[in-house]
């Protein structure tokens, strides 16, 4: 079996011109680019256009990623929050509207990635978490926002988060407790944690 | 230097202990900590639960049409944008030419006004004699013939 090309790699061929390579890396970062973006503005048809939109983004700025400051992955996670969070911007002034009381991949009957609740009572358990976590994310200054997405669903090191954010570790590690402990607040209300 | 037992972490820094993002030092000291200290301990589970719960927010995954309607997007954009590539890098290699020459025009005066002029010469001939400009404008054929008394 031959071994995926690491990233590095890839970049330096898109650079090159090849779309062969550019294909390649589409395919191993749609999802998680996707989940990072939805996540944020939660909305699935517009998270779909921002994905799109952080591709077209990361070819037009791949001359800028510097690999002695930062992973491709972690550059990339980044850029799509920050695509993310000014689309979500965008959406809010728009819409002016509370977050949707309903669980999207429910209604439009799509399949959801990670693990799901399995029994009735865990999924209405799991509605209603999701339902609270997702009001909380929506209402942290961005740079909470960020950091507790990056670091959660993405498994980005503080440090990491730090160096692209161009801030100290005390800041992001401080970002994320606030944000944690705003999500802690807001589970419990809904009876957790237990 | 070992914490004293009488003081607690706070609930950052039990969080991070949890993320395994403390400071490399402090790991020991926290987990030695919370074997006495059961009001560390439930806080740093209560902690453990939330996150637990956070990570297990699944969002809707698109469909596989619609991956690949995307796919074959960005790729086309891909495309498009490096056909805009090389025409920007032809017009980049016109422009660094052009400020070649105007800084040469800028050290070397007088053999560039000769250059202009023999350009100027050879252009007004070229014209006239291949669209037979004095057909079109009466008088130029004179004002060509001035021109070239004076350069």
């Amino acid at each position: 079996m031959i071994a995926p090309q690491p990233d590095e790699d890839l970049v330096t061929r898109i650079l090159g011109g090849e779309e062969d390579a550019f294909s390649q890396l589409y395919d191993r970062h749609r999802q998680r680019v996707y989940s990072t973006v939805y996540r944020i503005i939660q909305d699935a048809g517009e998270a779909q256009d921002a994905t799109q939109e952080v591709f077209v983004k990361l070819y037009r700025s791949l001359s800028d990623w510097n690999p002695s400051r930062a992973k491709f992955s972690t550059w990339l996670y980044r850029l799509a929050a920050n695509h993310a969070i000014d689309c979500w911007r965008v959406r809010r002034r728009r819409l002016e509207l509370p977050p949707s009381s309903a669980s999207e991949w429910e209604v439009l009957g799509e399949r959801p990635i990670g693990n799901g609740s399995a029994s009735p009572l865990g999924m209405l358990e799991g509605k209603e978490v999701v339902e609270r976590i997702r009001r909380c994310v929506e209402d942290l200054p961005d740079l909470q926002k960020k950091v507790f997405l990056l670091r959660y669903f993405q498994d980005l090191k503080l440090e990491e988060i730090a160096d692209m954010e161009d801030c100290s570790l005390g800041t992001v590690k401080t970002s994320l407790f606030r944000a944690t402990r705003t999500m802690r607040r807001a589970l419990r209300r809904t009876g957790g944690p237990r | 230097m070992r914490q004293p037992v009488s003081r607690h972490y706070t609930e950052e820094e039990l969080l991070m202990h949890f993320l395994h993002e403390e400071t490399p030092n402090t790991a020991g000291e926290i987990s030695s900590h919370l074997l006495e200290c059961g009001e560390c301990d439930a806080i740093l589970k209560d902690y453990t639960d939330v996150v637990r719960r956070i990570q297990a927010w699944s969002i809707p995954d698109l469909a596989d049409d619609a991956w690949r309607a995307q796919k074959a997007a960005v790729l086309a954009q891909f495309r498009q944008e490096q056909g805009i590539g090389k025409s920007r890098g032809l017009i980049s290699v016109v422009l660094k030419s052009l400020q070649s020459t105007w800084s040469y025009a800028l050290e070397h005066p007088l053999p560039t006004l000769g250059y202009v002029a023999i350009a100027i010469t050879f252009a007004m001939e070229q014209t006239i004699s291949t669209f037979r400009l004095d057909r079109i404008l009466p008088g130029a054929s004179e004002v060509f013939e001035i021109l070239k008394q004076i350069l």
